[in-house]
């Protein structure tokens, strides 16, 4: 082996300018790779972390009517068709809840189950209104089941427990109502006409735009009173043990209650359905751009054999096998790339550092400050694997070129 | 001792045949010089004996034993029993003149330093250790062409095939390099010379010499 390396090392060393491309070439690719990983999973992941955080791992609440089974048809003069609406049938609440969650915490992958009443309303603060999503919650339930007081900015959820005029309000309903500190009183408004002086006590700040930008939490008896709707509630949420296994236990809870049981994975689908088509796309940027430097050490192996075809015949006079010719090319591509990729590292984590200490307010899908990375060595080896796999390939068959050259055709041309 | 043995070895390129059931024996200590017209095959007949080119039958045989036509005998054999010097030096731009002695050496199995060790020896007895540095084309025609032979002589093979050696040189060189091929002779090294020159091949103990791919003297 140590005749290979001997052999490939010279051929790189004499050939700088190529190699320096070529090199520089994987470098570029591998520094993409990690980067675009690291910023595209950081979001990523991030977002999903702090949807399990903030949301229900499991949610129950009542089945939605489907618009279709409301629509009565009538037939006139043959030909006009008209779809009026009727009623809702069913009433948005859950019949027998208490009993429901007592069933719920006895299961072993269960850690909690709250009670929450769902409704709209709009908040009025001065001359500003905002519309809002309204959560009743019972402050000690809601603890045991999301981590919503890492959240509040001064961990006061126990003041809705306290003080049943208390209101915490989104970090960006907030800002929309031009309230900056807590206790100001908003007058809210609830769909039934009923208003009602409620005091901020807290801010919530999940760092979801439209979590922040819409959602306000009161006490659930508070909201029941408001709503004329005295110990009802429409939806359970349910913390459990292994988040992955949410729509596994969400399937099996299906089986054994009447209400509709929706997983974390389920209420989010559309995210994630997203986060797929982008992680193809990044992901087909990424190898064009491999693919591409591939292509250059394809192209200058390819170019070596072609003008170093009296030196392999003299190696193969000098005892060199078939095999050893294929693997002084292969080392010339893998050196390149194993070049490439220490280099393409270097690039990424001056990058991300960079990234990293960026001071940039960026307001999306997420609110924060600076990119939010995923810094994972995983990245990087699986930068290098691909980058060595790609020049592999691309060095292939340049090298089974070299290796079939008949040294006697060689010194008879010459 | 028989070195090494043909025994009716054909070569057939395309329609042509180019060597007709040819034998020849070679035996140890021999200086054998092959000569003949263009075409008569002694190239040919040189690259079976130095098993780069694979007959299309007949037998070849190192030292009693049939050659196996197997990569790994093969190699071996090219490797450590036989050196090549051709008309064309051949070295390799890449290796400077120390580094494509010690090339074969590598392959061998031999540590850096011992080839280097090795290489040192060769070239300072060809008188070119004051060039061991050098770029091979920072040397003149005459030096590239000892370096190959230092190259050949590397893994200290026992039969020296030379294909037209001085085929490139001026007399000087051409001088220098006859002696250097006697001087190994009688230290012992086996060598077949093909050659164009009849003067040259008059230094050798043994001449045969090929016409239309058979050998019609051997004296």
């Amino acid at each position: 082996m140590k005749a290979i390396l001997f052999l490939s090392l010279a051929f790189l060393k004499k050939r700088k300018r190529q190699t320096i491309v070529s090199t520089l070439g994987f470098a570029i690719s591998v520094t993409a790779f990690i980067v675009m990983s690291s910023i595209m999973f950081g979001f990523q992941k991030y977002f999903i972390q702090q949807v399990i955080d903030i949301e229900a791992h499991i949610s129950i609440k009542p089945k939605e009517e489907i618009a279709e089974d409301r629509l009565i048809r009538r037939v006139d003069n043959e030909s006009l068709i008209k779809a009026l609406g009727s009623r809702p049938k069913e009433k948005d609440k859950i019949l027998g809840w208490r009993d429901i969650m007592k069933r719920l915490e006895e299961h072993p992958e269960i850690l909690g189950v709250a009670p929450h009443l769902e409704s709209k309303g709009i908040l009025k603060y001065g001359a500003k209104e905002k519309p809002v999503s309204l959560i009743g919650i019972e402050p000690f339930l809601e603890a045991r089941t999301s981590v919503i007081e890492r959240f509040l900015e001064k961990k006061n959820l126990s003041s809705l427990e306290t003080h049943k005029d208390s209101i915490i309000i989104g970090k960006i309903v907030a800002r929309d109502l031009g309230i900056t500190e807590t206790g100001k009183r908003v007058v809210l408004t609830l769909p039934n006409g009923q208003t009602k002086i409620m005091k901020v006590v807290d801010f919530f700040n999940s760092g979801i735009t439209n979590i922040d930008a819409s959602r306000v939490y009161i006490p659930l008896k508070t909201l029941q009173a408001l709503l004329e709707r005295v110990d009802e509630v429409n939806v359970l949420i349910i913390r459990i043990r292994d988040v992955k296994r949410a729509e596994a236990l969400a399937r099996e809870l299906r089986a054994e209650i009447k209400y509709e049981v929706e997983s974390w994975q389920k209420a989010y689908l559309n995210f994630l359905k997203i986060f797929k088509i982008q992680n193809m796309i990044t992901y087909m940027i990424v190898f064009a751009i491999i693919t591409v430097s591939a292509f250059g050490i394809f192209n200058i192996i390819m170019m070596t054999v072609m003008e170093k075809r009296k030196e392999i015949a003299i190696l193969m006079a000098m005892g060199y096998s078939s095999k050893d010719i294929t693997l002084i090319f292969l080392c010339i591509g893998l050196i390149t790339s194993v070049l490439g990729g220490l280099l393409g590292f270097i690039f990424a984590y001056g990058i991300l550092e960079y990234l990293a200490n960026l001071d940039l307010e960026l307001e999306g899908l997420l609110k924060s400050k600076g990119f939010i990375l995923d810094r994972s060595p995983y990245y990087y080896l699986l930068g290098f694997v691909l980058s060595f796999l790609f020049s592999l390939i691309a060095s292939l068959y340049p090298a089974y070129r070299a290796s079939k050259l008949n040294p006697v055709e060689i010194f008879r041309s010459l | 001792m028989v070195l090494l043995e043909l025994r009716d070895i054909t070569k057939r390129v395309g329609q042509e045949l180019i060597l007709k059931r040819v034998s020849l024996r070679v035996e140890t200590g021999e200086f054998i010089a092959i000569i003949g017209p263009s075409g008569s095959g002694k190239s040919s007949l040189l690259y079976i004996m130095g098993l780069l080119d694979r007959p299309t039958s007949g037998t070849i045989l190192y030292r009693n034993e049939i050659i196996e036509w197997k990569d790994a005998v093969i190699n071996r054999l090219r490797n450590q029993k036989l050196g090549f010097v051709f008309q064309f030096h051949y070295l390799i731009p890449e290796l400077n003149v120390l580094e494509n002695v010690m090339a074969p050496q590598l392959k061998a199995g031999r540590s850096y330093g011992e080839a280097k060790e090795r290489a040192l020896e060769l070239l300072t007895r060809l008188g070119l250790d004051a060039k061991s540095k050098r770029q091979v084309f920072e040397i003149s025609g005459g030096e590239m062409q000892r370096v190959a032979i230092a190259r050949a002589l590397a893994n200290n093979p026992e039969i020296l095939l030379c294909d037209e050696p001085t085929g490139n040189l001026d007399t000087k060189n051409t001088q220098r390099v006859m002696e250097i091929f006697e001087e190994l002779n009688q230290e012992g090294t086996t060598i077949v010379m093909v050659t164009h020159d009849m003067s040259l091949a008059e230094r050798a103990k043994r001449v045969i010499e090929m016409r239309d791919g058979e050998i019609v003297a051997d004296r």
